[in-house]
């Protein structure tokens, strides 16, 4: 990504996450074994989550020191949005995430041509036989190349067992 | 002799291997051509189809694919202007304003030979040092891997980030995300908030896959309907006298890509870059301006860049330490395979080093012949709408995470990275260093407390070894000399020394 004068929207969030996290991370650490000794299990843990810690106090200290966005909390939203998260990729993610859960149910070649299916006719948007006969040529590719030949064991669902 | 040579040749006359290191250098060839799909994405997804096939085998379709994947940037960066990977950046620089010209044919054509004459100059370096360097390696301590560890890490996330402080931040979140699960020496649970799953650690092939495949997949998103250009392809094989013309400097370019591919942190991109700059300074008169199509300037990104896939497995073959982001993702594969490269890789298992040695010099072969055919179906299959990719790519990372352990909890790990990988690389942070910590974290983990306990648990003299010990020595001058060199004292004395290199920092 470029980087600029300017913070990307979101940015300043992102760094506070961050940091949150990288805290969070080291009381982790620390509870791991403490300080007890130089050769425990929670040492290594906390030397990383520790320079996590100062990274991410540096990365929070330069982000906030450069020019913000223009424009209230809804312009910096409405950009965040624009620019972060459009439309497509939050559709995208619903998709995945939906994929995802129908998975263990249908298992994975029925949840896959589904997912497909809804994918190429929102992204590519062509007619509906041809989204159709797109995701029934790579369904049929991936499941010959990866079932047949690689004899990878494909997840089964447990509403249809046995068919897929 | 006569075993390295037999072992060498194994896959050569075993039509099975043969076929798999063809196929994995075709593979290679075209998704690591196909925009969007960086050669990192291609070896990460590819490879984790192998985890269950014989080590012989997976190994010969990881040469191929790598070999095949650096190659195949270039076509795209040629026809296309966008370079299929980062390590052809600097071949679009020239290839393309060439298509521009109508000579598209000729660009691939010099490409593949050169960057098949640069493969073999690194094949050599590997077979001829890594066996010195290995042996070497046996004598480094425990705090010399963690030091290479550190180095290894700083390299990737400084060279190639926005900033130090998200190389560092990125790294060292690689580096907690290994920690996860029972720490091997004393069985406690490290991270597992007292969850089964978490015990066993997160697989570092969902981080892989989704930093990689799917957060990569996902900034390509935003980029969906950028049209493709239709290039007209004519003369592919390549004037002769070009080719003699060219072999000094594509010598000379494959020298500087086996080095620089051989020190850890540095891989294809930079040493294709460094090349482009070398060629830059050296051509005195050259036909075209560069940047216009210049073909020394095309040439040594090229030659550079194979001749860097040999250099690199010598440090991950020798030292078990990653050069750059692809070997982190095969270093990955080959412990899953039962490997443990490292200095003892050569003394244990010879003969899996020089048949990867073969593979290589197989796979290159192969790179010649892909490369100069069916470059006219290629240009069609570059045109593949972002539209159709998104999606598969999502599939085949979820079919390939599941694939490694039949884990359907590692599909959402993935998933998961894959939209922390978005928004990190959204913010200017790159998922290279993350990967390098995830493999490398539990040695360095492990290094360190052995190093530790070796010093009795003082910190002076833990400190101590870490000066008193040349190899140590001269690591430790290195890492704090890199650590120096990100302070403001670093940019002033680099201006000072390389103050008559304006055109470095352009390319």
């Amino acid at each position: 990504m470029q980087s600029g004068s300017s913070r990307r929207p979101g940015e300043l969030v992102f760094a506070v996450v961050l940091l949150a996290f990288s805290l969070a991370a080291f009381w982790q650490a620390y509870e791991i074994s403490g300080f007890s000794g130089l050769t425990t299990a929670g040492v290594f843990p906390m030397l990383a989550s520790g320079t996590m810690v100062l990274a991410a106090l540096v990365i929070l200290m330069r982000t906030a020191g450069r020019r913000g966005s223009e424009g209230g909390a809804a312009a910096l939203l409405g950009r965040f949005l624009r620019e972060v998260t459009p439309l497509r990729h939050a559709a995208m993610l619903a998709l995945i995430l939906v994929y995802l859960v129908a998975m263990p149910w249908l298992g994975f070649t029925a949840s896959s041509g589904c997912f497909l299916f809804v994918s190429f006719a929102y992204l590519w948007r062509r007619s509906f036989l041809v989204s159709l006969l797109l995701t029934a040529v790579s369904l049929g590719a991936i499941y010959v190349i990866f079932r047949v030949v690689f004899q990878v064991v494909l997840p089964q669902g447990s509403l249809l067992q046995g068919v897929f | 002799m006569t075993d390295a040579l037999a072992n060498l040749s194994i896959s050569w006359f075993d039509p099975w291997l043969l076929f798999l290191t063809g196929a994995g250098t075709f593979a290679g060839i075209y998704v690591g051509a196909i925009p969007g799909l960086s050669v990192t994405m291609a070896v990460s997804i590819l490879i984790s189809f192998t985890f269950k096939w014989e080590v012989n085998e997976a190994l010969a379709l990881i040469a191929g694919i790598f070999m095949g994947g650096v190659y195949g940037g270039s076509r795209t960066a040629i026809l296309l202007n966008i370079p299929g990977a980062p390590s052809a950046i600097a071949t679009a620089l020239e290839g393309y304003p060439m298509a521009q010209r109508g000579e598209a044919g000729e660009a691939i054509g010099l490409t593949t030979v050169m960057s098949v004459f640069g493969g073999f100059i690194g094949i050599l370096a590997l077979a001829l040092f890594a066996p010195v360097i290995s042996s070497f390696a046996l004598q480094f301590n425990s705090r010399d891997y963690l030091l290479l560890g550190l180095i290894g890490i700083l390299l990737v996330g400084t060279l190639s980030g926005e900033s130090f402080a998200r190389g560092v931040f990125a790294g060292a979140l690689g580096v907690l995300i290994g920690m996860v699960g029972l720490d091997p020496m004393t069985a406690e649970g490290r991270f597992t908030f007292g969850s089964i799953t978490l015990m066993g650690g997160i697989p570092y092939v969902a981080a892989m896959i989704g930093f990689f495949g799917v957060a990569e997949a996902l900034v390509q998103l935003h980029s969906l309907h950028v049209p493709a250009i239709k290039q007209k392809v004519e003369r592919i094989i390549p004037h002769p006298a070009d080719v003699k013309r060219y072999f000094g400097l594509a010598m000379r370019a494959s020298g500087i890509g086996t080095i620089i591919g051989a020190l850890p942190g540095t891989g294809g991109d930079i040493a294709a870059l460094l090349a482009y700059d070398h060629a830059k300074r050296s051509t005195k008169r050259p036909e075209v301006p560069f940047g216009q199509g210049c073909k020394e300037g095309l040439v040594a990104p090229e030659a550079a860049n194979n001749a860097a896939v040999g250099g690199a497995f010598i440090p991950m073959l020798t030292l078990g330490i990653p050069g750059d982001a692809v070997t982190a993702v095969i270093i990955g594969a080959l412990f899953i395979h039962g490997l443990k490269p490292g200095p003892l890789l050569l003394v244990e298992t010879p003969h899996l080093f020089w048949f990867t040695v073969g593979n290589l010099v197989l796979a290159n072969i192969f790179l010649l012949i892909f490369g100069l055919t069916g470059i006219r179906l290629f240009a069609k299959i570059v045109e593949c709408p972002k539209a159709i990719l998104f999606p598969l790519i999502v599939v085949l990372s979820a079919v390939g995470t599941y694939a490694i352990q039949n884990n359907p909890a590692h599909i959402y790990w993935m998933l998961g990275f894959g939209v922390v990988g978005y928004f990190m690389k959204i913010y200017g942070f790159q998922v290279g260093p993350v990967i390098l910590g995830v493999i490398l974290g539990p040695m360095m983990d492990a290094n360190y407390r052995r190093a530790m306990i070796g010093a009795q648990s003082d910190i002076g003299l833990f400190l101590w070894d870490f000066v008193s010990h040349p190899i140590s020595l001269v690591l430790t001058v290195f890492f704090i000399f890199m650590l120096l060199s990100q302070t403001p004292l670093g940019p002033w004395a680099k201006a000072r020394l390389f103050a008559k290199r304006p055109d470095a920092a352009q390319v």
